[in-house]
């Protein structure tokens, strides 16, 4: 390859690279009010890093001690009389007088076990759900926050996170059992003429799936509820029936006329609904119900956003640890392999570019655990290429020149490479699979940066012959010297 | 780096080491299960906890000139906790729609009526800086009883589930790719390993949160990372001409040392990177506590990677090696008996 050509190339490729990370990593105001946000502030962080959401649920007949205390220390507040004859305090909770004791807070245990299995569904980084004092329920989650969002660099981002999260626990800790009425408001208490008892029998579970950008939820019928819902629908009075868990309307809609022709329902639902739909429809479905209503059907739930256990600047320690491995990895091999080295610092560079746009473009939740993958997955291209390099070095000192030992030392080293990327790819893809939360997000970016690593490994290749084409000392390009062969690996 | 182990006349010792480690692991994470509070020592994460959590308004707090209301908080707050000897493992702040909350957590054997006292303390404290009956009710602290349910049971059913099937995968391919028994070696290297992972976990009580599955899982690919570098040296040491001469064993052993760079710096390199992690982010946390757990677990799984597959693994190779070439010889004369008949 002549020198024009390989500078060309060479210039492309190092613009290319430059400008993605740069993309990818500065984040700048544009002018007084907007600000590009980088690609790497606008990953989604697992509340390690951004913090977690929380919420309290009181059930009905259960109160905070300082709502308590804002009525009882209110001398003029006509309910004073009534809250210090019908509440008990037990620990930071009153309790009406009429529910105290270790039945209720027994059902409260069971509404917290059945909650936590719900969220177990939702697939989040890291969740936790507590019964406070016995009688309360307390439900924490990632906030799901970009690191511009955490600083309040991009307000609708986490204004969206935050209802995202308030849909989610507020649908997640529906109490009441499902049915289908004849209005879609709260209010709406008319029950389709043909009732049957227990609607939720129709059905044997329900699911969530996406196609090419569009969300559905499909309720699957029994045999029961197969036969029966077609007449439901015919008789359908006001033209549409929907579906409610206790007195709440979860928006699917069954309309007059339309014919039932297979065991399942299918209802094409909003990206932030359609998952908790499926997921309440089918704990309920399958009979966990809650025994009690939670802050009034959820409608009076203040979701808290919390600081994240590693402290405020932890994206930004994380970020800088990233940095120093990105910066190690191409201080090594520009000391061992000199200009080769340099061709490996961009690869490197440029896996680093490729894996954050990746992440963020897909929109994994990044935690601290895949933040350790991404160092795994660069370790994997830099293994590779060094394996490589001192497989072509070991060539060199038989007397090959370096366009020989290259092309024998890729050859003797492929079946390595592709065994580790193929083991890596599968174990990679079987998590991603499998595993829920965190830990799949952790089999999803291990996957993309073995494939990365892969891709690079050869484009290394591509790039050490376009760069040292034109190179008269070859082995000094490389870092090799003429020297006897040892066995050292 | 040269060495010279001769692993494969250490066997017995290995297996004893390992053996050792893992049962009393296992022991000691029994007697947890029944007496303590499991078979590992279930973190953060998992842990009930107890905890003073203050909510404010921050007009109440308008007087303030230099200091923000949290902090005024947090100094009331700490001074009372000190008062009362009780020391909390983690704070966070957080926003609320008028103002802010400041929660405080106590692992669960803190003494109840200590938390009390300073929960009604600081009350008094806020009542008497905001100086408003009707304010303080808004500006309030409480102290709570949090059991925590064991949510992530399902992650780690998954996790299992995953596992298994990398496990299951991994034989399958280095049968079809390399030998019989090098695939046992691979399958042992995996169930070895990870193994010797849980174990240290259950025996040295480190606290384990949500991320145990995700290093569970960071010790099998590491594993098979290492298992691919020294059966592929391997396979190409037993196939080579200049080194027909040697017995199994010696072969075996060669390989062993001339993986060992290989094999060790990636978990060193990992290792690094923990201890790195773990330097940085306790400058960030409140607690270095909450950063300990995973920066020793991570820890502890590169340790037992490196410790199984340089050193473990190609020790009990060696005999499976020394079986497999049996049962090759065998079927040969029983193959040329046939024949001759």
């Amino acid at each position: 390859m002549g020198k024009v050509k390989s500078a060309i190339i060479t210039a492309l490729v190092v613009a290319a690279v430059v400008i993605l990370s740069l993309f990818a990593v500065i984040s700048c105001p544009l002018n007084e009010v907007e600000r590009y946000n980088s690609f790497l502030s606008s990953i989604h962080m697992g509340s390690d890093l951004t913090g977690e959401a929380y919420a309290l649920f009181y059930p009905e007949g259960v109160i905070s001690e300082a709502d308590y205390n804002s009525v009882v220390t209110d001398l003029d507040n006509q309910n004073r009389q009534e809250y210090i004859d019908g509440y008990t305090g037990y620990l930071s909770v009153y309790v009406d007088k009429d529910k105290y004791g270790s039945d209720f807070a027994d059902s409260v245990a069971n509404d917290a076990a059945i909650i936590s299995a719900r969220f177990a569904e939702k697939g989040y980084s890291k969740y936790s759900v507590s019964v406070v004092d016995n009688y309360v329920i307390k439900v924490s989650v990632p906030t799901n926050f970009t690191y511009s969002a955490y600083k309040g660099y991009d307000n609708t981002s986490r204004s969206n996170e935050l209802t995202k999260v308030g849909n989610t626990v507020k649908y997640l800790t529906l109490c009441g059992e499902l049915d289908l009425r004849g209005g879609n408001d709260d209010a709406a208490t008319t029950i389709i003429p043909l009732k049957y008892n227990g609607f939720a029998t129709f059905f044997s579970g329900a699911n969530y799936y996406a196609v090419g950008g569009n969300h559905y939820v499909r309720i699957n019928l029994n045999d029961d509820g197969y036969r029966n819902l077609n007449n439901i629908i015919t008789n359908l009075s006001d033209g549409s029936g929907y579906f409610f868990i206790g007195d709440t309307s979860i928006g699917l809609q069954l309309t007059y006329g339309e014919n039932i022709t297979n065991k399942t329902l299918t209802f094409q639902v909003g990206e932030n609904y359609a998952k908790d739909y499926s997921i309440i429809l089918d704990s309920v479905i399958n009979g966990k119900v809650l025994a009690n209503d939670y802050n009034d059907g959820g409608e009076n739930t203040e979701i808290i956003a919390i600081s994240p256990s590693f402290g405020d600047s932890a994206v930004v320690w994380l970020f800088v640890l990233l940095l120093l491995v990105l910066v190690g990895a191409i201080v090594i091999s520009i000391l061992k392999y000199k200009k080769l080295g340099l061709i490996n610092a961009l690869i490197a560079i440029a896996f680093s570019a490729i894996m954050i746009t990746a992440i963020m473009l897909i929109g994994i939740q990044l935690t601290v655990a895949g933040a350790f993958v991404l160092v795994l997955g660069l370790a994997l291209l830099m293994f590779s290429n060094f394996r490589i390099f001192e497989a072509v070095r070991k060539e060199t000192l038989t007397g090959r020149t370096i366009q020989a030992s290259v092309k024998t030392g890729y050859k003797k080293s492929l079946t390595t490479v592709l065994d580790l990327h193929i083991v890596v790819l599968v174990v990679t893809a079987l998590l991603a699979l499998v595993c829920t939360g965190e830990l799949a997000a952790c089999g999803f970016i291990l996957f993309l940066a073995t494939v990365a690593s892969y891709v690079l490994h050869w484009f290394t290749r591509f790039m050490w012959f376009v760069v040292s084409s034109p190179v008269k000392d070859k082995f000094k390009f490389c870092g090799y010297k003429r020297e006897v062969l040892d066995d050292e690996d | 780096m040269k060495t010279n182990f001769r692993l494969s006349s250490k066997m017995h010792l290995l297996i004893i080491i390992s053996s050792a480690i893992i049962v009393i692991g296992l022991l000691v994470g029994t007697v947890c299960q029944c007496v303590a509070n499991g078979f590992f020592n279930y973190g953060e994460d998992y842990a009930s906890y107890k905890s003073v959590s203050v909510t404010y308004v921050n007009t109440d707090f308008s007087g303030l000139e230099d200091t923000e209301p949290v902090d005024k908080i947090k100094e009331f707050c700490e001074d009372e906790f000190s008062k009362q000897g009780v020391k909390s493992y983690g704070v966070t702040v957080g926003d609320t729609n008028t103002g802010g909350t400041v929660i405080y957590k106590f692992v669960s054997s803190t003494d109840s009526g200590k938390l009390e006292l300073a929960a009604k303390n600081i009350n008094g404290n806020l009542a008497e800086f905001v100086n408003d009956a009707a304010a303080a009710n808004n500006n309030f602290a409480t102290a709570m009883t949090a059991e925590t349910l064991l949510g992530g049971g399902k992650t780690i059913a998954m996790a299992a589930i995953a596992i298994s099937a990398c496990i299951v995968f991994h034989f399958i391919y280095f049968v079809i790719r390399y030998k019989l028994t090098m695939a046992f070696g691979a399958i042992l290297a995996d169930v070895h390993n990870l193994a010797l992972f849980l174990m240290l976990i259950a025996l040295t009580r480190i606290p384990v949160g949500s991320s145990i599955a995700t290093f569970a899982v960071a010790t099998v690919v590491l594993t098979m990372i290492g298992t691919c570098f020294l059966f592929d040296r391997m396979r190409k040491n037993f196939k080579d001409e200049d080194l027909k001469k040697l017995t199994a064993f010696e072969i075996v052993d060669k390989t062993a040392d001339e993986s060992f760079v290989l094999n060790t710096v990636m978990p060193a390199c990992l290792a690094t990177v923990s201890v790195v992690a773990f330097i940085l982010l306790s400058i960030s946390s409140l607690s270095p506590l909450a950063i300990i757990s995973p920066v020793l677990c991570s820890f502890i799984s590169f340790i037992s990677c490196a410790y199984g597959t340089v050193f473990f693994v190609p020790s009990v190779y060696s005999r499976f090696k020394l079986i497999g070439d049996s049962v090759k010889s065998k079927s040969r004369k029983k193959a040329i008996k046939t024949i001759q008949k």
